[in-house]
This record gives structure tokens, sequence and C-alpha cells, in this order.
């Protein structure tokens, strides 16, 4: 039997940051890594990419909207690569969900879906919960609750951006009042502990009973839309930071999370991965180089309520004005 | 940016602060009316004016803007939109 784990947790809750810190860990090296994204332009496997491990991308939508058609079908699949010696001979499989993903249908398929059930084990369901905006996304998502309440393991990330983390621990026990809740600054965690054998019990029967009382197997909240910006000419640093600073002004809450890899002008071979999470944006990191032969930008938003051009129109106004100013100094 | 695309840009900008309101082309730059019914228009700046960039009006009054994002700032205050925290940022490049 292969181990599954799933990890969990709201858009900007640090899923990719833990992922490519457990993947460092020699220990781990033996896994394969099924990345389910919300959105067009699939980015989060370009994120985790970083060594030789087996990964798959999985982009047709959120996964608990697809999960029959799309991640036990990539399992199988992976595990016929396996046997056929394809792919090298992985121990466990982690799953890294979308942000927008109900973990309920997922974990419900993984169980009862006979031929995945018959050669793989679901051990853990991991949850991570971003300190600062956890409370208010609990609040405001009900995918969030969900996320929660079907945890084996609660991860509060980021706890060095809040004073105290005692009122949101206490918001999660009232949803979730068994699962260990415990912190990870920058995805640093022992996965051992993390992924450990058999900490997931819960029984088929209470998850579709679960899925019944949900009334859909993934409703999400109203209004949410993914906007894409694909671009292959390079971007002034100087437009890329007033870009970002107008949309997170602008959007502020309504910016769920933006995610992307960049090709700045004055450092092309450097791609620039940028975050935000609503209205606080995380310094670029500059990548040695580019993961893969795809050197264009691509940048990913999801918002509730952001007029879809939105984002690529004031783009498009900033870079003018950018490319404009620099002409002038130059002439 | 052509007129339509400034028309757009202020549409989408409404849009997003949660306005309600008509956007035009109007001559080179737009038209619109903020919900206490000022009448506003956004018209690019000529070379001449420099630094300039915009000039949003309204009746007995017409402020510069220097860039988009000041624009922007200068359209949702004048539509009622409330202010909105203005934030610094700056992309430090690699070391090379």
């Amino acid at each position: 039997m292969i181990s599954v784990a799933v990890i969990t947790g709201f858009l900007g809750s640090g899923k990719t940051t833990l992922l490519r810190r457990v993947l460092r860990d020699p220990r781990y090296a033996d896994s394969a890594v099924i990345v389910n994204e919300f959105g067009e332009i699939p980015l989060d496997h370009e994120l985790v990419a970083a060594s030789k491990e087996i990964l798959l991308s999985t982009s047709t939508g959120c996964l608990c909207c697809a999960v029959r058609s799309d991640l036990t079908a990539t399992l199988l699949d992976l595990l016929h690569r396996r046997e056929a010696g394809e792919v090298p001979p992985y121990a466990r499989v982690l799953v890294e969900t979308s942000g927008l993903a109900d973990p309920a249908p997922i974990l419900h398929a993984l169980m009862t879906d006979k031929p995945v059930a018959a050669t793989h084990r679901l051990d853990s369901v991991v949850t991570l919960v971003d300190a600062l905006h956890g409370a208010a996304t609990l609040a405001r998502h009900p995918e969030a609750e969900r996320q929660a309440m079907l945890a084996d393991r609660i991860l509060l990330t980021k706890p060095d951006l809040v004073l105290d983390t005692a009122p949101l621990v206490a918001q999660l026990r009232r949803l979730n009042a068994t699962a260990p809740i415990e912190t990870a600054m920058h995805g640093v965690v022992s996965p051992e502990r993390l992924f450990a054998p058999g900490q997931h019990a819960a029984d088929p029967a209470a998850l579709a009973a679960w899925l019944t009382a949900a009334g859909h197997a993934a409703r999400h909240s109203p209004g949410l839309a993914c906007t894409a910006i694909e671009r292959e000419a390079p971007l002034p640093a100087l437009a890329l930071t007033l870009w970002m600073q107008a949309l997170a002004e602008h959007a502020g809450a309504r910016l769920l999370r933006l995610k992307g890899l960049v090709r700045i002008a004055e450092a092309p071979e450097r791609p620039a991965a940028i975050h935000a999470v609503q209205h606080v944006l995380h310094p670029p990191e500059w990548l040695e180089g580019w993961p893969s032969a795809d050197r264009r930008s691509r940048i990913v938003l999801i918002g509730q309520g952001i007029p879809r051009h939105f984002p690529a129109r004031l783009l498009a106004a900033i870079e003018a004005e950018v490319a404009e100013e620099t002409a002038r100094r130059a002439s | 940016m052509t007129p339509p695309e400034l028309r757009a840009l202020v549409a989408d900008a409404l849009a997003l602060w949660g306005v309600a309101g008509r956007v035009a082309v109007d001559g080179d730059g737009v038209a619109l009316t903020a919900p206490d019914g000022t009448p506003l228009r956004v018209l690019p700046a000529g070379r001449a004016d420099h630094p300039v960039r915009w000039w949003l009006e309204r009746p007995g009054q017409r402020r510069p803007c220097t860039s988009v994002l000041g624009l922007l700032r200068g359209l949702r205050n004048a539509v009622g939109a409330g202010e909105a925290e203005a934030l610094r940022l700056r992309v430090a490049l690699p070391e090379a």
C-alpha cells in the first residue's frame, strides 16, 4: 500500500512553501507529488520543482470539483508507470490541493474508489492555516472551515506576523477538537510527525454524510474568480512594483492570492517569484534560474469581485508610463 | 493609453470599488458621473505639461496627476469610494 498525505489550506497559507521544504529533506526524496491548481496557468508545480522528484500537476480546475476524473486517474496512472519502471519506486504520494478545495470529496474518493483504495492508504490530512489572515478567512470562506474541520493535523503558518495566536487556536478548536495544532515558520516542521502513518481514521460513511450535508461536493464562495496574465516581454522592475502596489491598494482584501514567476527586464535570467495574500505583499524571491524552458512571465490572481481584466489593463497602463518615462530620460 | 482603453480601466476601477456609474469616451479622455451627480472627466495631459500625465476635472477644479496610480487615487476620492491605504514598495534587484 502506498501512503498518501493530503496537504490542504486556504489560498496563501503556505502549502507550496511547506512542500518545497519537505522535499529538500533526503528522507522524503522518494515522494511523488501531485499539485492541484485552480487557475488557467499551472504555476505551483514550477515553484515546487527544484529537484528530481516525480511531480505531476493537475489543472482541470479545483480538485474537489473533478476529483474522480482527475486525482484518482492521476494516482492510478502514476502507479502503472511505477510498476512499468517508467518512474522511480516512490514510497508515498503527497497531494497538494488548491487553496479553494473542499477536502471532503478528495478524501471520499481516496477511500471509496476501489482501485485507488486497494493500492493506496490515506495516512494524513494536514491543513495549513495562515496565522495572520486565518480568522477572517475562516469567517468568510466555507472552504477554509471545511479544510480545518477535516484535518488530522493543523499547522499554523506565519506565526511571526501576529502577537497572539490564541484566539485563532480557539476558533480552530471549535471546528476541530481533536487535531493537534502546531506552528511552523517558513515551512520548517518535522515531516515525520506531519506525515506519520495512521493518523487518518475517518470512515467513508461519515464522509459521505458530510458531503450530503454540504449539499454539493464543492461549493465555492460566490464571486471568486481566477485571472491569469502571461507575457513574453520582460517587465521593468519599477512597473512590477507599481502594479503590485496599486493592486494591493485598490483590491485590498478582495485580492485573496497572487502568485507569479516574472521575467524582470533588469535580471531576465533570474525569475522573480512573487506572492501576495490579501494586502500583504511578500518581497520577490529571486530564483537561481528558470524551472523550465518556459521563460514567459506568468501571474495568477485569485480574487473576489475583482473585474477580470482589471489587473492586465492596469499593468499595461503602468508599463506604458514607465516605458515613456524611461524613453524621456534617455533622450 | 487610447480613450477606449482608459474607459475600460476606469470602468473596471469603479466596479472594483463598488461604485455604480457609466463611463463614456469623451474626446481624448473619458467622462463619468459620480454617485452624488458630479460630472467628472479624465483627460491625458500634453507633453508640455510633464510631469503631469493626467487631468482629473470636476466643475471648477482641475487636479493634476503624475501617474495612473495618482489618477486612480484621485478618482477613487472623487467618486466617494473612500481612500485606500497607500502602499510603498520597492523590488530589490538580485545582486549581480
